[in-house]
């Protein structure tokens, strides 16, 4: 068993363990899931350290160049004259899975310590966590398609249950519209990767393969299948392999989520647990972004080019759309989700230039936007814990009130913004470059579309510094009197969460090569398949 | 002094003048109580080593040392340290502006609770000012630009439970940020054509950017090429960011508002250093411009100039005069980069540096012991208004001293450091409008006009503050002699008597009457002005009538001999209000966009989740269809059925009566229907 399966079924073992340990231990569960998160965090660091870069372990299209390669057989199902029904449980991570993953586990670990709020049905709460927590892990480290799929879906049971049972007033709402909106894209997407089966076939076994590398390779595809990009099939009178980018597109532009399909993530956000609402920003919407570049880019990359000005647009249209509606929002919680959206929709813009500066961007901003969306509302939670409201005009003049707390908040809020010194500035500068010299490198991108997407970095900087003068400046007023006592500045467990995002968002900030250094090669690789 | 250092010497000095400040700042937010003593500690030793630097690099090298930074298989972004003139003069400027702004501070921030931060933050924001200064590549620029508009962010909301400062620092912030913008689309633009920012290989003697022409409607590069409009796009991009950071119309009007800020700040940032980085971008970049750019920066320095000093003239706040003069200065370098003469516009950046650093702590001077005057007596007024002045040259002689020496200065009167810069920028203004005659012939008429404007805003300000009547006591119902009012003590008055010695025209030229003998121009000079009338002709005029007027300015506000302002006037009212911008910005531009805002918000709501709610419930409407199918036609047919059986179930239970002659009658009537079937078929 290698280390990524450890990695994946280590919450997994110790989920069970909860559900049969007797109730009066319920103290217990939280510690138990903290020491998984500490150990996958370990583990992920232990990957990252070791992870080799160089242009023999760019993976991306090259099934050998992957690490940490895990390849079992799983099916083998004799289906008659369609031959052998090959299911692999294949795992394997590069440069455009190690930094998520390493994210996935300091957010995890980060989400459990904010867990300590949760006070009702432990042992429920933290079962599904930890199930949770193995199908993030799964998505990104899956390279069968089937398996990718089933950890895809497998994120949506506990997340239902997560918002759903301890949510907020509306979380009923929230959970089954986060639950059928998500749901809705991938049913489509399942369609297109049953599709991929049938026209993949493994070169090395002839079988057909749900290998997703294999299938971001032509020369596997059979004559005549589907999306064989010779065979010109018409599906509704649209080429097949456009519409199965536009499917997979779609299945993942509403986990990321890009205009016009983001209405489920405020509802959502806000009516989730913050420890909750911390896995959704800080990966939920990541495994969108990944899925985009992994299944949608590399295995359409023709039909993706064909699109590229239309998926600049959506990205451009998310950064501005989000920014403003963010500044409409007297909720902060919602600000913060609305934000999300324009942050994301950066990630979009720079893998829609194809170019090497705003793919990297790209995955910059994901893992940037990784932490700072988890301060964002981690910071939220902080406030509602205490006094079970989130209105902005409520508020004023925290400063005095909580020094300590204030100061991260300025941090998440100024790195938010894009300040130098901290990665999302690294991210979204690059994502930019890349986006305005796509006109001249490879003709995708109008060179307007870099230059309106700038101005969602001035926006950005509006909302943000709004709320801070409207929040915490000025004299202390509050809405009830009582809430004086109530909001204390933060404690040691709070300072621990914040600490090591904020670190990491500087540490990304002045030393951008670390990750870079580890997505680089892999960019450069996924490129080529453009042509 | 000859110094010969070696390059790593040279590199150790460079690092160690920029990380001072950087380890002053981290060390005052953890070892509170004696946060002043780093900041003053470290910026010492950031002055010492830029002196070092200066005579090792001034007209002997060009300094350039660059590591590799982010490499993206094909892309690379190197950064590094360049020092050349322009870097080690202004590194210079800053560090001992910076020195002299710290002593002051420890004196002016004494009783604050939290004045570990004010340190903290001033360091933060000299060493990314210093950084500003000596980074060799535009990406890196822009980092450090930003975080000064941050550490000036920090600084202007100092007092943060004041309202007025914390909308003031957002402005700031915010209108920095559409600077920023621009520059950052500039930097793209420039990235995309010459795969490189550093600011050597790009502008340098030997610069790419002289490799580039326009060939048929294309801007051509050796690497790339794209249509000729964007050379003129990328050059307004990073006036746009020069216009924000040294507050140039249209985005001045965030520097009035800044004065929020402790007076010490607005002095060394709001003033001498901060916003003439905007006029340093330009002069890094001044080879990207094209004609079409020259034109516009010439028109916006020159309109600000002369719209600040129209509005300085009737503003009551000291700070906000100071603030406007400061505006219509930097309009003058704008200008002077804007018609081709760098070397006056750094000249003026220099000399304004030292005069308008001294007038803003002269009048911190003031302002800090009138709020003494008014913590003592526990009385209310307004510190910063000079209509409670008048008469304070008694009381305070230093602090009246040192400002008229300031002043004179910013007029540019004989003798002074101003006379020689002012004077550099009006004599290149006069010969590019001759050579261009016409309309331009504007440019240097009313560049004199604001120059006779500066004098008389700045003498009415020392007219109403030092000279006249003393207002305050009235005010107050106190005598003079309750008050206790006097100069301040040394940690203030040294500061301000150094800066003061600066301000004389010798430290810059041995012959202060000859802009030629100047040893700052004319390092930065490349071609001397051809028609040396000029310098004989256009001090003269100037100064002349500017004497008139200083007279003048006496008879009306110290003497109130002769009252000629009509507060009711139109013209009045335009300039007390600002041009009315502030009205603009925030009635019209905010609201409008905070009005888009919720348009957009409005149109989430209900169109875009609106259709999402339409799929549901039409889905639901669909389910419900089905259901009324399922269970009226489709279960109907079943229940049908089931009762069609059920009821001839009934019909032939009830034929099995168990009556005999029941069963007699059907088997009759059966046997019947049978026959008569059969004989009908």
């Amino acid at each position: 068993m290698g280390l990524l399966s450890v990695l994946i079924f280590l919450p997994l073992a110790f989920g069970i363990v909860i559900l049969v340990m007797p109730k009066k231990l319920n103290s217990w569960y939280k510690y138990i899931s903290l020491g998984v998160s500490a150990v996958q965090l370990v583990i992920a660091s232990y990957l990252y350290y070791h992870f080799k870069t160089g242009d023999a372990f760019a993976g991306v299209n090259q099934l050998s160049q992957y690490q940490w390669l895990e390849n079992l057989q799983w099916i083998r199902l004799d289906v008659g004259q369609f031959g052998t029904l090959q299911i692999d449980y294949l795992l394997g991570v590069d440069g455009f899975s190690i930094g998520l993953i390493w994210l996935s586990a300091l957010v995890m670990f980060v989400a459990t310590l904010s867990s300590w709020e949760i006070k009702t049905n432990l042992k429920g709460y933290f079962a599904l966590f930890l199930l949770l927590n193995t199908a993030i892990i799964g998505v990104f480290c899956a390279l069968d398609l089937f398996l990718f799929y089933i950890f895809y879906e497998l994120m949506l049971l506990p997340l239902y249950f997560l918002i759903g049972i301890w949510g907020g007033v509306r979380r009923e709402y929230a959970s089954i519209k986060f639950f059928l909106y998500t749901l809705f894209g991938s049913v489509f997407m399942l369609l297109v990767i049953a599709g991929l089966y049938l026209s993949v076939i493994n070169p090395i076994t002839g079988n057909h393969t749900f290998n997703m590398v294999y299938a971001m390779n032509p020369a596997n595809y059979l004559e005549g299948s589907i999306f064989n990009s010779l065979s010109n099939t018409l599906i509704f009178g649209f080429p097949a392999r456009a519409v199965g980018f536009v499917v997979v597109f779609i299945a993942f532009a509403i986990k990321v989520p890009v205009f016009p399909f983001h209405t489920w993530l405020p509802d959502a956000h806000v009516e989730a647990p913050t420890p909750v609402s911390l896995i959704l920003a800080g990966i939920l919407l990541k495994v969108g972004g990944y899925g985009i570049i992994r299944i949608a880019y590399g295995i359409f990359p023709e039909a993706a080019m064909s699109l590229a000005f239309w998926m600049g647009l959506l990205g451009v249209i998310s950064i501005i759309y989000g920014a403003m509606n963010a500044l409409a929002q007297r909720d902060l919680k919602r600000l913060v989700a609305y934000s999300s959206v324009s942050h994301m929709g950066f990630v979009l813009l720079g893998v829609a230039s194809l170019t090497s500066e705003g793919l990297n961007g790209a995955m910059m901003q994901m893992i940037s936007h990784g932490f700072l969306s988890v301060m964002l509302f981690f910071i939220v939670g902080i406030i509602y814990n205490r006094v079970h409201d989130r209105d902005i005009y409520n508020f004023r003049g925290l400063a005095n009130q909580m020094p300590v707390f204030t100061g991260f908040v300025m941090i998440a809020f100024f790195a938010s913004l894009g300040l130098p010194g901290f990665s999302a500035f690294i991210a979204e500068a690059f994502t930019l470059i890349g986006a305005f010299s796509s006109q001249t490198l490879n003709g995708l991108l109008p060179r307007w579309m870099a230059m309106v997407a700038a101005l969602g970095i001035l926006l950005g900087a509006g909302y943000l510094l709004w709320t801070l003068q409207r929040m915490f400046f000025g004299k202390l007023r509050l809405k009830k009197e009582e809430w004086k006592l109530a909001l204390t500045d933060v404690n040691t467990r709070e300072i621990i969460v914040l600490v090591p995002l904020a670190a990491m968002a500087l540490i990304l900030g002045i030393m951008p090569s670390i990750a870079f250094d580890v997505m680089s090669r892999s960019v450069n690789q996924f490129l080529t398949m453009f042509k | 002094m000859d110094v010969a250092f070696t390059n790593y010497q040279i590199l150790c000095f460079a690092l160690t003048a920029v990380a001072a400040p950087f380890l002053a700042f981290i060390l005052s937010l953890i070892f509170k109580k004696i946060a002043s003593i780093f900041g003053l500690l470290s910026i010492t030793v950031s002055l010492v080593f830029s002196t070092f630097l200066f005579f090792s690099v001034w007209q002997k090298q060009t300094f350039h040392f660059a590591f590799s930074w982010i490499k993206l298989g094909n892309v690379s972004i190197n950064i590094g340290i360049l020092l050349n003139d322009l870097s080690v003069i202004m590194l210079l400027l800053v560090s001992f502006v910076a020195l002299l702004v710290h002593v002051y501070s420890v004196e002016y921030i004494r009783k604050e609770a939290l004045k570990y931060r004010y340190f903290s933050y001033l360091s933060l924001f000299c060493f990314a000012m210093l950084c500003v200064v000596i980074a060799d590549n535009l990406f890196i620029l822009y980092a450090f630009w930003e975080l000064v508009g941050f550490a000036s962010y920090l600084l202007i909301g100092f007092w943060f439970t004041k309202k007025k400062a914390v909308l003031a620092n957002k402005k700031a912030f915010i209108m920095n940020r559409v600077g920023d913008v621009g520059f950052l689309i500039g930097l793209m633009i420039l990235l995309s054509q010459f795969h490189t920012l550093d600011i050597e290989t790009l502008f340098g003697a030997k610069g790419i950017i002289h490799s580039s022409f326009i060939h048929n409607g294309n801007w051509v590069t050796p690497f790339a090429s794209m249509p000729d409009y964007w050379l003129t796009i990328a050059g307004f991009c990073f006036l746009t960011g020069a216009a924000a950071k040294s507050a140039q119309f249209p985005l001045h009007s965030w520097l009035p508002d800044a004065m929020q800020g402790p007076t010490a700040v607005s002095s060394l940032i709001h003033a001498a250093t901060m916003v003439a980085a905007g006029v340093f971008l330009l002069l890094r970049v001044s080879p990207l411009f094209n004609d079409v750019v020259l034109i516009t920066m010439a028109s916006i320095g020159l309109l600000t100039a002369f719209m600040a000093a129209t509005i300085a003239l009737t503003q009551n706040d000291i700070k906000k005069v100071l603030a406007f003069s400061t505006i219509s200065q930097l309009g003058f370098m704008v200008l002077a980069v804007g018609v081709k003469d760098n070397a006056a516009a750094i000249f003026h950046l220099s000399t304004h540096a030292f005069f308008k650093c001294l007038l803003f702590l002269a009048a911190g001077m003031v302002i800090h012991q009138l709020h003494h005057v008014k913590e003592y007596t526990k009385t209310k007024f307004d510190e910063q208004d000079m209509r409670n002045m008048g008469g304070l040259a008694k009381l305070m002689p230093v602090t009246a001293i040192v400002f008229t020496i300031a002043a004179l200065s910013l007029s540019g009167l004989p003798f002074t450091s101003g006379y020689l810069s002012k004077d550099a920028i009006l004599i290149s203004v006069f010969e590019w409008a001759g050579e261009r005659g016409g309309v331009f012939w504007l440019f240097p008429i009313i560049i004199s006009i604001t120059s006779w404007l500066t004098v008389f805003y700045i003498f009415r300000v020392i007219f109403k503050t030092f000279f006249g009547e003393f207002k305050l006591p009235l005010l107050i119902n106190k005598k003079i002699g309750e008050l206790h009012l006097h100069d301040p003590n040394l940690w203030m008055k040294i500061p301000a008597i150094i800066l003061a010695v600066f301000c004389f025209g010798f430290f810059f030229a041995l012959n202060p009457f000859n802009l030629e003998s100047s040893w700052l121009h004319h390092a930065f000079n490349i071609k001397p002005h051809s028609d040396s009338s000029l310098h004989l002709f256009v001090p003269i005029y100037i100064n002349a009538l500017s004497l008139v007027l200083i007279a003048s300015a006496y008879f009306i506000y110290a003497k109130n001999k002769i009252v000629f302002t009509n507060h009711k006037s139109w013209c009045y009212q335009f300039s007390y209000h600002q041009w009315y911008f502030n009205v603009f910005y925030d009635k019209k531009l905010v609201s409008l966009i905070l009005w888009k805002a919720k348009v957009a918000f409005w149109f989430d709501k209900n169109i875009i989740d609106g259709m999402v709610h339409l799929s549901a419930k039409s889905t639901l409407m669909l389910a419900k269809i089905t259901d009324w199918f399922d269970s009226y036609i489709i279960d109907g047919f079943v229940n049908g059925l089931a009762s069609l059986v059920k009821r001839m179930g009934v019909l032939f239970r009830a034929m099995q009566s168990g009556k005999l002659q029941h069963y007699f009658v059907w088997m009759l009537l059966l046997f019947l229907s049978f026959m008569i079937y059969k004989v009908i078929i």
